[in-house]
């Protein structure tokens, strides 16, 4: 009997529209309603799903064909499996609780119908992707996420950093969606079909070429969605955006797509050696580069979100060392405790009535105890430290790393170290010392703690409930990783001292930090400003084609040349006109003989011509 | 007189009456020009009704004999893509109406006559089997556009309108010399006498004599689609046109090109036409991606979508000369979606202008705080323009780069540039315009959509959605007719240079090729070289 | 052969048309004492009655086709089709003159008389099958024209103008007598089809090549000099610009026509065998007018001049089609001179409208906003001028149609992309018009304008449905030309 799976995104998209539609008469608590119960809803028909199908093998239901032309087709396709089973929950999930923290959130903001009823539309979106069946569906959810996530970012839309940010966003995930949509394409003309099953199954009679090729495009678009170097940039901007959506989109569900897409892309992947070493030291050298920018950032909301692009790297890793299930591992627990540690960080500033530079916190932990119990939690979590959940999947992470190059693993483990770092760095400059703000600081209204406590419960102890590399065992064949307790006591101890160094730094020698900072100068101011990369990619990329677009190709070609030469062609033509008229003297005497000079032409050509035969 | 002759000749009878109607009651006008273009779109919708989604070939056939030296007929028919040309005519024009409604105020009865003129010209350019009988709509088409935009446009209309009649005349001119020799060497105006002729070989051309005749007749085409680089008559003609104006000339009368070179160019001039193939793609893809970046930096909101026009129209040649069922599929579709898309943007272009009076850009902001549907309104269709899926052009956009792709696969990832350079001037114009705080101008001068302005864009809005989430609905008969102009693009050319050949997936043998491909050749559909195609071509010719 | 004195019955019926233009010309004249100071537009009446009576007796001769007078006469298809198009010409010619006559103050019965002399001469011409007949016709075309021209006595231009012609017509005609003369050395005889005859070598010897060709160069310059085609347009602007405008309309149509109806007969029978020889001479003669006209006129401010030089370039069309040496080129002639003369004298009738008391508004400027002040008008000029550049449904384009048709039949297919590119530069300054008309506010003197005289109104509603019906109905026409073209030889 069918599942209605449609059911799933269907019931957040309703809760869009009429919130859209009408949301503005609505009074706060109808629109509550319609966004949560909505949400709610759909969560409680994955979990009625999940029960009703044998997940052993995965389940498809087809809606409708899309597009159809000659003999490609594409259908509106949904599936599920153990893969799918993960995502589904930890979206709609985690997706049920920031709704409801959102309520708190956003209280007093404009807008509130407008907000909720974005949200609802990612969830469509994003459980579009996760349900699709086939590449074509999942880019309709790809794309609509990103969309989402543009309107958010932009929401505050009379402020112009936010909609800079919004588009910036966008435009660098569309350069990603570049590589994704040629990589399409490239299936596409080799497989002739982009359906999840028909692909994968020839996947490995191909050429490994063919499979590298195709493996690299869909990581360039995986690097624009999960914010991988180059294409990082956008993340961090997109906090502009409220803070339940940095916590929802760019932090637990939206930017995990490309871990999600890459780890279904396995069978393609399996057959590309070379594809996936270059996912593993992207993901690497991202985990690397962003935790040490988040070393030095001063916005709480900033040292997260390149938290986020590091962790972000690490799933990669993952993907890249084979070991699928441990990155989307990673992506569940992360997907608490980072989801957590925004919205902690989101109390925060609530409570601090929008303050979100940590130099003018401290010793909030007596003032706001519930958000800075929760977030302790995650902080622990993301630390590495048995048995909180973060420690589970960066492990096998990590293992796998070492299994395939060792060095990784060594890079990991001290960013695990760093990590370990500036999140303390972050809690003991915001919860300890002493308070270095003037606002009255506040806890949060209960409707926002409790989504804290229950992510806080699930960063602890996910990792040991959630064993998800045995549940995806069947859905991806790899290697078997040998456990390596020593490795694991290695990993362990960096964030250990990762944050036996931070409180040194910021709790036993206060000025420490500033001083160290000092005997590091450049290389301080270096990571400070994000190693410059926003205005490295200005100077190169954005202005020469900004003003070579305007100067030369509008200015110059169009106008200059094209335009020009059209113009040119008319006036030449008058100038002939010009010409012609000088013989026009009005002189009777002239024009006789120029009668007579055409009438002598005339007989000449024709006795030359020998007369007529 | 079948539905087809009703469709062609209301228009027509409209213009007629209309101008009939008294100076003195333009509301009169108004209403008469509604009411007859609604009535024409009606009619047509009859046509969709009954029209055979089975059937390949052209349907509602008229076929009158007119003039009798030389032989010209009034025939007119509608195959699977003309009919939905011929639809998106009738259904922009009572929109067209509509956005009219307050903003001419100037000898209205003129204006509506002069747009129910257009409306028979541009449906019968679409529906004409007879080549002669094409010229003619083709012509006839240009006068009232030609007026529309000097009478009606903006400050510099004359300029623009006279440039715009002379680079058509220009290229027509050609097309004329092009449609007497084919007469002279086929006896006939009749395209599918025409065509038949061809495939049974009785009428086969030397090469040569076919590269001309069809330069003669693509370069007529290629100013009109615009193609880079003829293009540069089109962003003055938007910028001066009034609204109605803009949306014709982007929605239908671009059209008329891109129609043209896949109706008559492909079929009747198959060898050469695929000799160029390669070059004429170039094109297109130049005028993607310089379409886009010129768009980038337009100060002006009509010029950034003119511009942006050159763009998407680069895609549906792209689409046409990929010579594959993806492709020429796209391309159709992309000529709808660009019908509805471009002509919603430039309606609602035309009521900022309506409210604001300026065209810049600079002239406005935080429009979204004072005018939230109007600008919910434009952002979708700003999104359906930037290709986002379940919107109709990311459907075309998606068939005609993967029909690229299969074609030459260089051709897909220059033209996919298109596709991000898209978003950036699109969303940037939309932050400059709609986001930001609103300004005391904007405040007191730009109120939210009328119940009016509502009746023009909710169709449009609906037709976006709907065909970027359910194709079915149009794509099948489309398909039928570009099979048909593919198969009959195989005529005089050697199978091993057809492109559906190609398409490696379908046969076992090229499936086979597929595995020994080598890393280095990601073109791995090069496109036969074209002086191999011209002899080919020549070898042939030479066998009948 | 020996011409008995006393014409038969049927050589008058063939010659009826002229006997009664001429007839009421002189009755015009003689009664002009009795009548004018009672009514002006009396004489145009009768004239118009003259006309009316001559294109019957077109039709009545048609139906006793053959030749007259030995052979100098020719009543065929051909010879009807010109004769009733030159009187047509004529009709329209009076029609617009009305208001015209009255506004210039000028004397009417003479005007009306010299007019039907004129047409008398013309549609001699057209039916003229021996080489003095032509001339003497021509003579009498030319002369009354010369006079025409010059007809507002005290419009220095007008003078300056009938001056000019005269000088260069009789300059040129000289050329053709000097051609006939050549002819009748060479071959002994003026009898065109004889003139055939010798040439191709069926009544004795072959006349010698380099005679004939001279001959036929002659008879070129004169002929080409009467339909102002290159290298002999310079004459044109001038005498257009500075003729009463009714005169410059029927100057560009009638003499024309009828020109061309002598070009058809004399180098489609007499020179058809050797039209190796001349075939190259038009070809450039098309060329050259089709460019000088066009790129001439771009620059021109004063509206008369400007149709001068349109009319330069249409001359040389009707040659391409002449080039194409063919029935259907012949055809084409035919209809394309049809066409033309409806939508010529239809633009400069309305010109002639609005250049008011003294010609004093010939500016293109002075068009500005007429599609406000009199949208009738400005309509019915709109519709010429489509037709003048050739958009489908007009006249004009057809006409184009045929001759390019035509010549591409002959495989001229420079010639014709060309002529046709030509065209599309034409479009530029009709465009000016159009602009001038509708995209501008109103000027001095379309503020000035009075409304449209009856007899005015009537010739242009005329003109506009004859372009019209020739654009949708080409056929009727089209079809008597065919028929006629092959009866040439």
């Amino acid at each position: 009997m069918p599942m209605q799976l449609w059911l799933i995104p269907i019931l957040p998209l309703a809760g869009f529209l009429i919130n859209g539609l009408f949301g503005r008469r609505f009074s706060k608590g109808i629109v509550n309603a319609i966004a949560i119960g909505s949400v709610v809803l759909s969560f409680a028909w994955v979990v009625k799903t999940l029960l009703g199908v044998d997940l052993s093998h995965p389940y498809s239901e087809k809606y409708f064909t899309w597009i159809e032309s000659g003999a490609f087709r594409v259908d509106f396709e949904f599936t599920v499996d153990k893969l799918t089973a993960v995502m589904l929950l930890i979206v709609t999930g985690v997706g049920a609780l920031i709704h409801i923290y959102s309520v708190g959130y956003m209280a007093h903001e404009g807008g509130y119908y407008r907000f909720f009823a974005y949200l609802n539309l990612f969830m469509f979106f994003m459980l579009t992707l996760v349900l699709a069946a086939n590449y074509l569906v999942l880019f309709v959810g790809w794309e609509g996420v990103g969309l989402c996530s543009y309107l958010l970012i932009g929401f505050y839309f009379d402020k112009k950093y936010c909609t800079d940010a919004g588009n910036k966003a966008f435009i660098v995930n569309r350069i990603g969606d570049f590589g994704f949509s040629l990589g399409l394409f490239y299936i596409v003309t080799h497989f002739g079909s982009l359906d999840f099953q028909t692909v994968f199954a020839q996947a490995a009679a191909k050429p490994e070429s063919v499979l590298t090729v195709i493996g690299l495009l869909l990581m360039v678009g995986a690097c624009g969605k999960s914010a991988q170097l180059p294409l990082y940039v956008w993340l961090p901007d997109a906090m502009a955006g409220p803070t339940p959506v940095s916590a929802l989109i760019h932090a637990a569900t939206m930017v995990t797509a490309g871990v999600y897409m890459t780890a279904r892309s396995w069978p393609i992947l399996t057959h590309a050696p070379a594809a996936m070493q270059v996912i593993a030291v992207i993901g690497v050298a991202t985990a690397f580069f962003a935790a040490t920018i988040g070393l030095a950032q001063n916005d709480i909301k900033k040292v997260f979100a390149y938290s986020t692009v590091s962790q972000l790297g690490y799933m990669f890793i993952g993907v890249g060392c084979g070991a699928f299930s441990a990155g989307i591992y990673h992506l569940m627990t992360h997907a608490f405790f980072k989801a957590l540690l925004f919205l902690g960080s989101g109390s925060v500033i609530h409570a601090l009535s929008g303050e979100q530079d940590m130099r003018n916190m401290g010793g909030l932990r007596k003032k706001v105890p519930w958000t800075y119990m929760t977030m302790m939690g995650a902080a622990i979590a993301i630390a590495g430290i048995p048995p909180f959940a973060g420690f589970f999947s960066k492990d096998a992470i990590l293992l796998a790393a070492y299994a395939q190059s060792p060095w990784i693993y060594w890079v990991g483990t001290i960013t695990a170290g760093m990590t370990a770092f500036y999140v303390f760095r972050a809690m003991f400059l915001t919860f300890f010392g002493e308070y270095r703000g003037q606002g009255h600081p506040h806890e949060s209204s209960p409707v926002m703690l409790v989504p804290l406590a229950i992510l806080a419960l699930l960063s602890i102890c996910g990792g040991f409930l959630f064993r998800i590399p045995e549940f995806l065992a069947s859905v991806f064949q790899q290697p078997e990783v040998p456990e390596n307790t020593v490795l694991m006591v290695i990993s362990t101890l960096a964030g250990v001292t990762g944050i036996a160094v931070a409180w040194l730094m910021y709790i036993a020698k206060p000025g420490m930090a500033d001083a160290f900072a000092g005997s590091v100068k450049g290389l301080y101011t270096l990571v400070y400003n994000k190693y410059f990369m926003d205005e490295i990619y200005a100077a190169t990329v954005v202005n020469p084609v900004v003003n070579g677009s305007r100067e030369v190709l509008w200015k110059g070609v169009d106008v200059g040349v094209i335009d020009g030469a059209a113009n040119g062609v008319g006036d030449s033509a008058r100038e002939i006109g010009g010409v012609l008229r000088l013989f026009q003297s009005g002189d009777i005497r002239s024009y006789a003989t120029w009668v007579l000079f055409g009438s002598v032409i005339v007989i000449v050509a024709v006795s030359l011509a020998g007369g007529i035969r | 007189m079948n539905l087809l002759t009703v469709v062609l000749l209301l228009p027509l009878a409209g213009f007629l009456i209309a101008l009939c109607i008294p100076r003195s009651s333009p509301q009169a006008s108004r209403v008469w020009a509604l009411l007859l273009s609604l009535a024409t779109f009606a009619a047509s919708l009859g046509l969709l009704a009954w029209f055979d989604r089975g059937l390949a070939g052209a349907q509602f056939t008229v076929d009158l004999p007119w003039v009798s030296t030389p032989d010209i007929h009034f025939h007119i028919a509608a195959d699977g893509v003309s009919l939905w040309l011929a639809l998106l005519a009738t259904f922009l024009t009572p929109i067209c109406v509509l956005i009219s409604w307050r903003h001419i105020q100037k000898s209205v009865k003129e204006f509506y006559a002069f747009l129910l003129l257009l409306e028979f010209g541009l449906v019968g350019v679409f529906i004409a089997q007879d080549l002669f009988l094409f010229y003619v709509f083709w012509e006839v088409s240009l006068v009232p556009m030609y007026f529309l935009i000097g009478i009606w446009g903006h400050e510099r209309r004359i300029y623009a309108a006279v440039k715009f009649f002379l680079f058509t005349m220009a290229g027509s001119v050609l097309m004329l010399v092009g449609i007497i020799y084919l007469y002279n060497r086929a006896q006939t105006f009749s395209y599918p006498a025409i065509v038949d002729m061809l495939a049974s070989g009785r009428l086969a051309f030397r090469p040569g004599e076919e590269m001309l005749l069809f330069l003669a007749f693509f370069v007529a085409f290629a100013i009109k689609v615009p193609l880079f680089p003829l293009h540069t008559w089109l962003p003055d003609a938007h910028v001066e046109a009034p609204t109605a104006g803009s949306i014709m000339l982007a929605s239908v009368m671009l059209k008329m090109g891109t129609f043209g070179i896949l109706h008559y160019c492909v079929p009747l001039f198959p060898a050469a036409a695929r000799s160029c193939a390669p070059w004429i793609a170039v094109l297109a893809i130049i005028g993607i991606v310089y379409g886009a970046l010129v768009a980038m930096v337009q100060p002006n909101m009509k010029k950034l979508v003119a511009y942006s026009s050159v763009s998407h129209l680069g895609f549906v040649v792209l689409g046409i000369f990929s010579f594959t069922q993806l492709g020429m599929d796209g391309a159709v579709y992309q000529m709808l979606n660009h019908g509805i898309t471009t002509g919603a943007l430039f309606a609602i272009v035309g009521l900022l202008y309506e409210r604001r009076h300026s065209l810049e850009i600079k002239d406005f902001g935080g429009v979204a705080t004072v005018a939230p549907w109007l600008s919910t309104v434009f952002l979708v269709t700003t999104l359906a323009s930037i290709g986002l899926p379940l919107l109709n052009n990311f459907v075309g956009e998606f068939l005609v780069l993967q029909g690229a792709a299969i074609a030459n696969f260089k051709w897909a990832i220059w033209a996919a540039l298109g596709a991000i350079l898209s978003a950036c001037y699109m969303l940037w114009l939309y932050q400059r315009v709609f986001y930001g705080e609103a300004g005391a101008e904007v405040r007191s001068h730009v109120p939210d959509l009328s119940l009016r302005e509502w009746a023009a864009v909710v169709p449009l809005i609906v037709m976006m959605v709907w065909m970027g989430v359910y194709s079915q609905s149009f794509l099948p008969p489309v398909g039928k007719t570009t099979a048909q102009i593919l198969e009959q693009s195989q005529i005089n050319v050697p199978f091993r240079v057809s492109a559906p050949g190609r398409e490696r997936f379908f046969d076992a043998e090229t499936q086979r090729r597929g595995e020994q491909i080598e890393p280095s050749d990601l073109k791995s559909f090069p496109s036969v070289s074209p002086r191999l195609r011209v002899k080919d071509a020549l070898e042939v010719a030479n066998a009948h | 052969m020996p011409i008995d004195l006393m014409p038969s019955a049927s050589d008058l019926i063939r010659i009826l048309p002229e006997i009664v233009l001429t007839v009421m010309g002189t009755l015009l004249m003689l009664l002009d004492p009795l009548l004018h100071k009672r009514s002006s537009n009396a004489f145009g009446h009768l004239s118009l009655l003259a006309l009316a009576a001559a294109l019957g007796a077109t039709v009545y001769a048609y139906a006793y086709e053959g030749t007259a007078f030995g052979g100098m006469i020719v009543v065929d298809g051909f010879a009807t089709f010109f004769r009733a198009l030159v009187i047509l010409v004529g009709i329209l010619t009076v029609l617009s003159s009305y208001g015209f006559l009255r506004r210039q103050d000028a004397a009417t019965s003479e005007y009306h008389a010299l007019l039907l002399f004129s047409i008398a001469g013309q549609s001699m011409m057209a039916a003229s099958g021996n080489l003095i007949v032509v001339f003497i016709a021509l003579e009498i075309s030319s002369i009354s024209s010369y006079v025409l021209t010059g007809y507002l006595r005290d419009d220095p231009r007008s003078n300056e103008a009938a001056l000019k012609y005269f000088l260069l017509g009789s300059f040129a005609t000289a050329f053709f007598l000097y051609g006939v003369a050549l002819i009748y050395g060479s071959t002994g005889t003026i009898d065109l089809l004889a003139v055939r005859a010798a040439a191709t070598g069926q009544s004795g010897p072959i006349a010698a090549p380099l005679f004939l060709g001279l001959a036929a160069a002659m008879l070129f310059v004169g002929l080409g000099f009467k339909v102002s085609a290159a290298p002999f347009q310079i004459w044109a602007p001038d005498v257009y610009q500075g003729a009463p405008t009714p005169v410059t309309a029927f100057l560009s149509t009638g003499p024309k026509a009828a020109a061309f109806a002598v070009f058809l007969r004399i180098f489609m029978t007499a020179f058809e065998p050797g039209g190796g020889g001349w075939e190259p001479l038009v070809w450039c003669s098309a060329l050259a007018s089709m460019t000088i006209g066009n790129f001439a006129a771009l620059r021109q401010t004063n509206v008369k001049r400007m149709l001068a030089y349109s009319s330069i370039a249409h001359a040389g069309y009707v040659l391409v089609a002449l080039t194409a040496r063919s029935a259907v080129g012949v055809s084409a002639v035919m209809f394309y001179l049809a066409a033309y003369a409806f939508m010529n004298i239809g633009a400069f009738a309305v010109v002639g409208h609005l250049s008011g008391k003294g010609e004093r508004y010939q500016d293109i400027e002075d068009l500005a906003g007429l599609g406000q002040k009199q949208p009738l008008t400005a309509a019915l000029f709109t519709i010429f001028l489509l037709s003048l550049i050739g958009v489908p449904l007009t006249g004009g384009f057809f006409g184009k149609f045929y001759i390019f048709k035509a010549a591409l039949e002959s495989h001229l297919v420079w010639l014709s992309v060309l002529g046709l590119l030509n065209s599309a530069v034409a479009a530029y300054y009709y465009l000016r018009i159009l602009v001038m008309m509708y995209f501008r506010e109103p000027s001095q003197a379309v503020n000035e304008v009075e409304p449209l005289a009856p007899g005015l109104r009537t010739a242009l509603l005329i003109s506009a449905a004859g372009t019209l019906f020739l654009g949708i109905f080409p056929n009727w026409v089209l079809d008597f030309a065919g028929q006629s073209s092959t009866l040439v030889k």
